[in-house]
């Protein structure tokens, strides 16, 4: 098989219009391309090609050279020697291209590229609006979220996203609240009151859970207990026993059966809370 | 083309004397006008702006004649494509070239006589090439440009510029014949 590329010469009378060389009227295309003279002796078409594209750089026709003032006037206005910043508009050079077909001034069509046939150029100022009352709103939520006044069910949705306090209940705190005095998560109340905090592990310890109904009067603040891995449970989680108990208030922080025997107490590491 | 004394003129012009740029302005408006007729529709608009910006820098501008006009038909060719974006999405029914031509002028046969030929008449005839070939055609020959200088400007190589305008000029020579303007 013959390599790609073979000459003209390899192949006579067969035309390679494109290749250097291959026709023969191509210097002479050059020399009217160049405006340069031609032979003589070149082909009468040749001589009527070079005639007529010559008409085509002849000098300027009627109509050609109306827009001189106009560019004059710019020139005047925005040329070299003109103060810096002037403006097109003020000055009156749009006029520059004032065109008989009523068609846009420059300074306009740059600005047009953007608005004619699309909504780009209206559709941003609303989104920026929509994006700035987006995040408005968010913030809102946020910072409601944190100061624990959303509504029940999102306020339970934001403690379990952004680690927002739980939702507040009738009478009583979440399981898990964040204390905001020191910044850290503080167990459910599910011990015995203060008065009874002596003898937490006693009723923790009788084999059955007891039913507990924390309140906020009802905190133990030197005393958390601890359950290792049962005390941080969400109350939401767990189903609530249905047993002989009852109900157990909306509180009740329903603790596994692992979590059921005797409950340690420690003193709290948090001085801030230790009263005792 | 100024020639010599176009060095003299453009600094002149870039000095500030309004007459000298008027001069290269009649210098180059015809063929300007006559290159924007074959790519775009909006001939005179383009040139409107494009000598607007030409104004704005022509005091930075550095370089000889040719390079004067390389940069100024690069500059029409960049707004004229501007323009045909701006066109495109305006809802208008569709403009060819050869519509733009058949408006420009109708070459009637009996009215073309190579001896009286105008430029607008050779512009028609032009029009009526491929897109391409015509732009090149009217680079190297109205605006008076090399090939390597008509490359830069249109993306091509120099070889590539040399080889659709000679084949411009072949089909063009058949368009003259067919419409009755040389033998």
């Amino acid at each position: 098989m013959n390599p790609p590329g073979a000459s003209s010469s390899e192949m006579p009378g067969f035309p390679f219009p494109g290749r250097p060389g291959g026709e023969h009227d191509e210097p002479l295309l050059d020399m009217i391309l160049g405006r340069r003279a031609l032979p003589p002796d070149a082909p009468p078409e040749i001589h009527d090609l070079a005639r007529m594209l010559a008409a085509l750089s002849g000098p300027a026709e009627p109509g050609e050279l109306d827009a001189e003032p106009d560019v004059r006037a710019a020139f005047a206005q925005l040329g070299p020697l003109s103060p810096p910043g002037r403006s097109l508009e003020p000055l009156g050079v749009s006029h520059l291209v004032r065109r008989p077909r009523g068609h846009r001034r420059p300074t306009q069509h740059r600005r047009s590229h953007r608005s004619p046939g699309s909504t780009r150029g209206r559709v941003r100022p609303r989104a920026r609006v929509a994006t700035a009352l987006v995040a408005t709103m968010a913030g809102l939520v946020i910072v409601g979220a944190y100061s624990g006044v959303l509504p029940g069910p999102v306020q339970r949705l934001a403690h379990a996203t952004v680690a927002a306090p739980a939702p507040h209940r009738s009478g009583a705190r979440a399981s898990s609240t964040l204390d905001t005095r020191q910044g850290t998560r503080r167990p459910p109340q599910t011990t015995a009151p203060d008065h009874l905090a002596g003898s937490a592990t006693t009723s923790a310890g009788g084999g059955s859970p007891t039913p507990h109904h924390p309140s906020r009067s009802s905190t133990s603040p030197g005393y958390h207990r601890t359950t290792r891995g049962c005390g941080l449970d969400p109350w939401w989680l767990v189903p609530l026993p249905t047993g002989e108990s009852g109900y157990r208030g909306p509180l009740s922080w329903a603790q596994p059966n692992h979590c059921t025997g005797p409950a340690t107490t420690r003193p709290s590491a948090s001085p801030s809370l230790g009263s005792y | 083309m100024i020639g010599a004394s176009f060095g003299v003129t453009l600094a002149r012009a870039q000095g500030g004397d309004e007459s000298a740029f008027a001069r290269l302005f009649r210098d180059i408006q015809p063929a300007l006008l006559r290159y924007l007729h074959v790519i775009t529709p909006e001939a005179e608009d383009v040139a409107g702006e494009t000598w607007l910006q030409v104004v704005t820098g022509l005091a930075g501008f550095r370089g000889g004649e040719d390079a004067f006009r390389a940069w100024l038909f690069t500059i029409a060719r960049h707004r004229a494509i501007d323009a045909g974006r701006s066109r495109a999405r305006r809802p208008a029914a569709p403009l060819d070239l050869e519509e733009v031509a058949e408006r420009y002028l109708s070459p009637d046969a009996a009215d073309l006589a190579l001896d009286t030929i105008s430029a607008r008449e050779v512009v028609a005839l032009i029009a009526k090439l491929p897109p391409d070939q015509a732009e090149i055609v009217m680079l190297r020959v109205v605006a008076g440009l090399e090939p390597g200088d008509v490359g830069q400007i249109v993306g091509k190589s120099a070889g590539a510029v040399r080889v659709a305008s000679h084949r411009a000029l072949r089909r063009l020579a058949e368009l003259a014949e067919r419409a009755g303007v040389t033998r």
